[in-house]
């Protein structure tokens, strides 16, 4: 069992779920986004603020974004714990990985906030 | 994939912020580097997300759990996301 002190939800299986919960909010949204945006070629602005000016584009959006901000902690996290473990960097390897986990945290955090800036915003 | 959230938060940002800052991301992706860049952007999420499907359909077991069914399976999405990389390569020159 899973039992880092960093891990997002102290349960590999909660943080598996995680996983895969946001990663079907963040599929739905990219295909949805995309396709909207090659179903209108020659988009303007008043059509594009429109979209995102309704009550049920930010509220998915926000979706998005929290779904994101898991998404991308727990693929970090991940990565991190994959990789930069003792046997790679030695003695200071458990340094060096919080270092990082928390400069993704720290980025995650400030992108989700301005997101949130972007979509209440306008 | 991280960086790239940066690059499309502020295209996000700037195309919804006034009438002008649309102008002038639509001026900007007409450029030749901007589309490379978005280009890789696209290459990335779509190969993440193909593979990502097929993450989620072998967690179903609706991928099969053979040597075989594996084998093919990671090639599908190698094809298919170089299909699709393409298309989005021809979507935005």
């Amino acid at each position: 069992m899973v039992t880092y002190v960093t891990n997002f939800s102290r349960s590999g299986l909660y943080d598996w779920m995680a996983q895969r919960v946001s990663a079907v909010v963040l599929a739905v949204y990219t295909i949805f986004l995309l396709g909207y945006v090659i179903a209108n070629p020659g988009m303007d602005y008043a059509q594009w603020n429109s979209l995102f000016s309704q009550g049920w584009m930010r509220v998915f959006s926000l979706l998005t974004l929290v779904a994101l901000g898991a998404h991308a902690w727990v693929g970090m996290w991940t990565i991190t714990t994959d990789y930069l473990t003792q046997m790679a960097l030695g003695k200071w390897a458990g340094a060096v990985r919080f270092l990082v986990q928390s400069l993704c945290g720290v980025l995650m955090f400030v992108l989700f906030v301005w997101g949130i800036q972007i979509l209440w915003g306008i | 994939m991280f960086f790239g959230i940066i690059v499309l938060l502020w295209g996000l940002d700037k195309s919804l912020a006034s009438e002008q800052g649309f102008a002038e991301v639509k001026e900007c992706l007409t450029g030749g580097f901007a589309k490379l860049v978005v280009w890789g952007l696209l290459s990335a999420l779509l190969y993440h997300l193909v593979a990502g499907i097929r993450h989620v359909l072998m967690d179903m077991g609706l991928a099969g759990e053979t040597m075989e069914a594996g084998k093919l399976g990671s090639k599908a999405v190698l094809v298919i996301a170089a299909v699709l990389i393409l298309l989005a390569g021809v979507w935005i020159w």
